[in-house]
Order: structure tokens, then C-alpha cells, then sequence
């Protein structure tokens, strides 16, 4: 150890600390800080798309990936990165560029008291709804929505088929869905909102993962938020509850992007992947990932050759 | 529970960017550590009064759960590898720091004083006196530090990096235990190698420990 | 910042916090029980381990490096692994904290073990005193100061580290750091963190207040 060393080490500690210490505004939003330009983005420096915390946002992050590829646009895929709550903020900041979204479920996300329910009309209300500096893409066939779902005992017991049919038990039962259900409109809040629905208790679980089902299967869990595309709802013959007064509105996978990468070359790379996408076969793909334990990526780029979108 | 030794073969080049990364971000962490832990030990060694609140400060930091850390910096640096770096530098900077107090403190008084007569300025006296001496103790703590490093990346996993860590995430979600298996292992390995290399170093960076007597 | 602060005031002191079974006083019973329990079973493990290390002097190898093998065991793969064999059960949780907790108690109580004088026990060994007599009227109240102190990091550790609980939908602080993650809630992270950090800094003084006080008539 000499003296250069420790003044170097000095240096560094003297541009670390104030970094560290620099805790000024923003600590409790990541607002303000993506600048948005007016007119169209780019996607020649490359494209990085994140994706949520379950298996099928990462089967479609890696099929965007495969599209993208092929119309020549350098992609990076980012699995895992957490829940919406987590990426919106990523995407506004830079640290992901696309994310594969669901219609309806991202709308009453940005805006709870949406009425919009038909596609187009969701479209638009979402243009109004985003924060500046994202866009969504036309969105694609394949559909995942958000589910309540009760064991075919349960609705036997209770007598449910339906949403409203839950409000008969008010107090009685546990509802078992990721953590931030707790507080979303497509969630608890909504179910209250527009069910008048109120549980007994709810249990942080996970986004349709082993948690949430092994609860409902061991009866931890009366009611359990699952998503559609999953296998398991029909293996298990677990009960959908239906959605008379809709506020689980359509959930197209739709393609959500940040306006400085957003240029045609992605546009229909990513309109033509959700031009042939259908929900049963994003359905059979997540099988393949959760099942047969094949990798989402393998899966993705298998598919995406398959059916012409890269060779 | 048994190990699918196809998907092992067939992710060989994952597992070796995943452990890379892995090491990088454990690594980063430590050198950082010692960068700004260094100047704070001695600051703590010598100046009475900031030495209980330094340790002080550094053990209560050590006791908030690392995931907390990792969500709490998001705001400031996003879903980035930066991230993942400070969250680690925490605390390999408390580690860090205590050793090394502990390594000043224990290079005898009288060696000082010593040197201090031959007319050695005291910033000479530290780096050619107090700081070798105090070396084994703080290699200690390098190797704690490290050791602790690479089993806390992947924690960082719940913020979308962790090296290894995403192994157990990906095991998780699938219900598969085979990356979940060689993700622990291979972050078992990683220590015990870099803990070893780190022995080696401090026998070469502690020449009069070898000369018999 | 100051926002942040004064939310976190809030949501420390609303009476609406403390109650039901998502509310602060249930939290931090179910994350002292995991954490308590877990140190108890370690304890049971490690201190007999420790002392048998320390008193024949054989496996001193396992016991100096057991803590760098402890600190290497990545807690969450380890969680996952139970989970995925076991299921939805508490072992996942007790088996990671009790594999964090027992090399610190190893470790500690060896280290306790050895430092015992050697002279003191031979003189034991003089007045006729059996290997077991040895060990628990000599060795075992002489190495008690350190054996302690691998007591308290233990259980200090496993409270920081029992938010893994969390991981495998079960509770504890570590539930108010997990749903603060996924609703960007960052004041319940942030409420979550300061609890558990303050639950291991009162038991840690507590315990070394109670360790000065056992061991006030001693000189070293």
C-alpha cells in the first residue's frame, strides 16, 4: 500500500459519497425524469424489453425479442424484473424500453374509473391515460385476463358462479393473490368497488405461480387471482367465477413502449407477431415453459420459426 | 426431487454468463468496500469521539434485511446493476470497516511510537507501519466480506438481477429444481474459490509471516 | 426525503396499523416466533456440537470453517430448494435460518471452548474429575461469555434474515418489505425495514446488557 493508492482510493471515496448521499426529491416517485421527444423514436441503438414477474410475460418478452431480431433490431430481454407497480417507472426512467401489456388490466391500472370496455375504445382511453413519454402498440389477438377462481368444493358450498355471488359471503372468506392485487382495481379494490365484495382476509401470494395455487389447493385460500392462459385451471377443474358487471375488462397482450423507440420497423414487427399470436397458442407455449420445463426463449424463437416471423 | 443433468449440459453457456455476472457485482461490491471503508477506519481508529457512532451506524445498517435495501435504491438508480452494486457495498462496508478498525487497533502502541520517534510523519507511519501490520486482520475481514458478497447477489434477484439468483426465481416459478440446485452450488463454489485465492494473497502480501525466526 | 419521512411516521403510529393480521403488532410476533424458535433449534444443534468440537479438540477443522460455509449458503436458494421439495410449509423458513444460525453458534462456542486455560483443566483432570465433569463444571462455565456472545449474533442474524418468510408467502416484517416491493409502496418497505432493524438492535442490546451484568465479577 503507498501513498498513491490511498489517494486513489481517496478519489473514489470523494466521488462515491456524495453520489450515495445525493437523496434529494423523487425518493418516493420516479416521476420526471424520461424526456420525451415530440416526434418518433429510434430502435437502431437497440431495444431492451423487460418483462414482469411470471412465466408467460417472460415466453412473450422473448417472442417480442424473436420478431424484433428478425427485422434486424438489436434486442436484450430482461426477465423477472417484478410487477408493473416496478416496471412502468423502469420503462419512464430508460432501464427497459418495451413491455408486453394487457389491455384492460394496464387501463385500470393508469385510470381505476375507466368505462371503457371494447378494444378500440380501450386503445384510445389508454393514448389519454399513459404518462407522456409511452405509447402502446396495436394490440394482438392472444388474450390472458386476470381470473377469480374458487375450487369446484368451494362453489359447490357457496353457491357461486359468479363474481356478485361472493358478496353473499362477506367476511367469510380468504382471497390469496399477489401483493399488489391488494390494491388494484382489476384486484380487491375494484371487487369492492363494484361487487361490494369484502373478504375475511387476504394472503400475499404470487402472479398465478406455485404459491397462489398450492394455497387454493391446500385450502389456505377460498378464492385465488389466477390468469387464464394457465393449464392448471382446467387440470385442477377449479371454477372461474364470471364477471357479469365487468370489471375484468379484455386483456389483449398489447405491446407497451417508450416513444423513443417506438419507429415503424418495431411497430410492425410487432403488429405482425400479434397478427398470428392466438390465445391458444400463447396458452400451449406457457405449457411448454411451466410443464415440460423447456426455456422460454427456446420456446419463443421455436414458435417464431414455426410461423414465419424469423427464420 | 432429482437433477435433470440435460438441462445442465444444455445451459452451459448461460450458467457461465450468469456466474460472471454473479462475481462481478459480489467483486465490484468488495473493492468498493474497501475504497471508502479504508479512509473511514482510519478516521474511526484515530478520532475517539466518531469511532462509537461509525461502528455504531455501520452494525444498525447491518441489520436492515438487504432486500430492503436493494428496493429502497430503486428510486435512485433504478433496475440497474448500480443498484445491485451499492445494495452490496453496504454492506461489505461494514464488514469492512469493523475489521479493519480492529485491525488498527491491534498494531501495538509501542510500534507506533517508535516510529514516531525515528521522525516518521504520522501519514507515512500509516501506510508503512500500521497498515501492513494490521493486514491479516483486515484480509479477514476482505474474506467475510467477499464470502458474504456472493451469497447476498442473489438477493438482488427480486429486482430483476442476481446472477445466480435468477436460477432460483426461474426453479421457483416452474416448479423445477434443477436450476435451483446448480444455482446454489455454483454459488457454494464461487465462495469456497474465492475465499481460497484470498488466503493465497494474504500469504503473499505477508512476507515476514513466513520467515522462521 | 422529508415526504418519505413524515409518511413513515404515519404509517408507524396509525392505530389502524397495529391491528388485524396484516397489522404491525401481529408482524412482529410472527417474525419474533420465527426468529426465536429458529435460534432455539440452532442452539440445540450447534451448542453441543460446539462444546463435543471443543472438548475433544477433533473436527476443529469443521468448526472454524463452518461459519464461512454458513455465510457462503445463498438463503435464497436455499428457501426455494425446501419449498420446492416440501411445499407450502414453514420449513423452508426454519430450515434457512436455522443453517444461518448453527455455524455462528459453532464457531462462537468452540472459540469459547478453546479459550479455557489448559492448566485449569489439567488441574480438574488432577482432582479426579471425569471427561464429563470436566466439560460441564469447568470448561463449559468458563467458555459461557463467548458462548453467548455466539448466541446473540445468531439470533441477531436470523432477525435480520427472517423477511425470507416473506419469499414463501408466510409473514413476519419480511411481508412489509415483500408487498412494498411489488406495490411500490416504498414507506412499507421502508416501515418494514427500520422495524426489523430496530427488533435486532434492542435484542442485541438487551442481551449484551444482560451479558455485562452475568459476567460483571469477571476480569476477561
Amino acid at each position: 500500500m503507498n501513498r498513491r493508492t490511498l489517494l486513489g482510493a481517496l478519489a473514489g471515496a470523494a466521488v462515491t459519497v456524495p453520489a450515495l448521499s445525493a437523496c434529494s426529491s423523487g425518493i418516493t416517485s420516479l416521476d420526471s425524469q424520461g424526456t420525451t421527444s415530440g416526434g418518433g423514436g429510434s430502435s437502431k441503438g437497440g431495444v431492451t424489453i423487460g418483462t414482469a414477474n411470471f412465466t408467460e410475460n417472460q415466453v412473450l418478452g422473448y417472442l417480442y425479442a424473436a420478431a424484433l431480431e428478425a427485422a434486424g433490431v438489436r434486442t436484450t430481454v430482461r426477465p423477472n424484473l417484478g410487477t408493473r407497480e416496478i416496471l412502468i417507472p423502469a420503462l419512464k426512467g430508460g432501464d427497459i424500453d418495451v413491455l408486453p401489456e394487457y389491455q384492460g388490466a394496464l387501463l385500470h391500472y393508469l385510470a381505476p374509473k375507466a368505462t371503457a370496455t371494447e378494444e378500440g375504445e380501450m386503445q384510445n382511453a389508454l393514448a389519454v391515460a399513459l404518462p407522456a413519454g409511452l405509447q402502446v402498440l396495436p394490440y394482438g389477438m392472444a388474450e390472458d385476463s386476470d381470473a377469480f377462481v374458487v375450487t369446484r368444493g368451494t362453489a359447490r358450498k357457496y353457491g357461486l358462479t359468479s363474481l356478485a355471488d361472493l358478496r353473499k359471503q362477506n367476511g367469510e372468506l380468504v382471497v390469496g393473490a399477489a401483493p399488489e392485487v391488494k390494491k388494484r382495481q382489476v384486484g380487491v379494490v375494484g371487487l369492492k368497488d363494484v361487487y361490494g365484495v369484502e373478504f375475511k382476509e387476504f394472503k400475499s401470494l404470487d402472479s398465478s405461480g406455485p404459491l397462489v395455487k398450492g394455497a387454493l389447493k391446500k385450502g389456505d385460500v377460498d378464492v385465488a387471482n389466477l390468469f387464464t392462459t394457465d393449464t392448471d385451471i382446467q387440470a385442477n377443474d377449479w371454477v372461474v367465477l364470471s364477471d357479469p358487471k365487468n370489471l375484468i375488462p379484455g386483456q389483449h397482450v398489447v405491446p407497451l413502449i417508450a416513444d423513443r423507440k417506438a419507429d415503424s420497423t418495431v411497430r410492425k414487427a410487432l403488429a405482425r407477431l400479434g397478427d398470428v399470436l392466438t390465445t391458444a397458442h400463447l396458452t400451449e407455449l406457457n405449457r411448454q415453459v411451466d410443464k415440460d420445463k423447456k426455456d422460454p426463449e427456446d420456446v419463443a424463437n421455436t414458435y417464431a420459426k414455426q410461423h414465419g416471423l424469423a427464420n | 426431487m432429482t437433477v435433470d443433468w440435460s438441462w445442465i449440459s444444455g445451459h452451459t453457456d448461460d450458467l457461465t454468463t450468469l456466474t460472471l455476472s454473479h462475481l462481478q457485482a459480489a467483486l465490484t461490491a468488495v473493492l468498493l468496500g474497501l475504497l471508502i471503508s479504508l479512509p473511514l477506519a482510519v478516521v474511526a481508529h484515530r478520532v475517539r469521539p466518531l469511532r462509537g457512532f461509525l461502528l455504531g451506524l455501520s452494525n444498525i445498517l447491518f441489520t436492515i434485511p438487504s432486500i430492503a435495501v436493494f428496493v429502497l435504491l430503486l428510486p435512485i438508480s433504478g433496475l440497474t446493476r448500480t443498484t445491485t452494486v451499492i445494495g452490496l457495498t453496504i454492506y461489505t462496508l461494514v464488514v469492512l470497516l469493523r475489521n479493519t478498525v480492529e485491525g488498527l487497533d491491534s498494531v501495538p502502541a509501542r510500534t507506533k511510537e517508535a516510529a514516531r520517534a525515528m521522525g516518521t510523519r504520522p501519514l507515512r507511519t500509516l501506510l508503512t507501519v500500521e497498515l501492513p501490520l494490521a493486514l491479516p486482520v483486515i484480509m479477514a475481514g476482505v474474506r467475510i466480506a467477499t464470502v458474504m458478497s456472493i451469497s447476498l447477489v442473489s438477493v438482488a434477484t427480486y429486482i430483476g438481477d442476481g446472477g445466480l439468483g435468477q436460477l432460483f426465481t426461474d426453479g421457483f416459478q416452474r416448479n423445477y429444481p434443477t436450476p435451483v440446485i446448480v444455482g446454489v452450488l455454483l454459488t457454494l463454489l464461487s465462495a469456497v474459490a474465492a475465499d481460497a485465492l484470498l488466503v493465497a494473497l494474504q500469504y503473499v502480501l505477508t512476507p515476514w509471516k513466513r520467515r522462521r525466526a | 426525503m422529508y415526504e418519505l419521512l413524515t409518511n413513515l411516521g404515519s404509517w408507524l403510529t396509525g392505530t389502524a396499523q397495529w391491528s388485524g393480521s396484516d397489522g404491525i403488532a401481529n408482524r412482529l410476533a410472527e417474525h419474533l416466533q420465527y426468529s426465536l424458535l429458529a435460534t432455539l433449534i440452532a442452539t440445540a444443534i450447534g451448542l453441543p456440537l460446539g462444546l463435543l468440537i471443543g472438548h475433544t479438540g477433533r473436527g476443529a477443522f469443521l468448526a472454524i470453517n463452518l461459519a464461512s460455509f454458513g455465510r457462503a449458503l445463498p438463503t435464497v436458494g436455499l428457501v426455494v430448494l425446501v419449498f420446492l421439495a416440501s411445499g407450502l410449509s414453514m420449513w423452508p423458513v426454519y430450515i434457512a435460518l436455522v443453517a444461518l444460525a448453527v455455524p455462528a453458534i459453532v464457531t462462537n462456542t468452540y472459540a469459547g471452548m478453546t479459550a479455557v486455560d489448559p492448566d485449569v483443566k489439567d488441574a480438574a483432570r488432577g482432582q479426579g474429575m471425569r471427561a464429563h465433569q470436566v466439560l460441564l463444571q469447568v470448561e463449559l462455565p468458563l467458555a459461557l461469555p463467548l458462548i453467548m456472545t455466539g448466541l446473540r449474533l445468531a439470533l441477531i442474524q436470523v432477525v435480520a434474515t427472517a423477511t425470507i418468510a416473506a419469499y414463501v408467502s408466510f409473514g413476519g416484517l419480511g411481508r412489509y418489505v415483500f408487498d412494498g416491493l411489488a406495490q411500490r409502496d416504498l414507506v412499507q418497505v421502508l416501515g418494514g425495514a427500520v422495524l426489523v432493524a430496530a427488533v435486532a438492535v434492542v435484542l442485541d442490546l438487551a442481551l449484551s446488557g444482560l451479558q455485562r451484568f452475568l459476567f460483571r465479577h469477571r476480569t476477561a
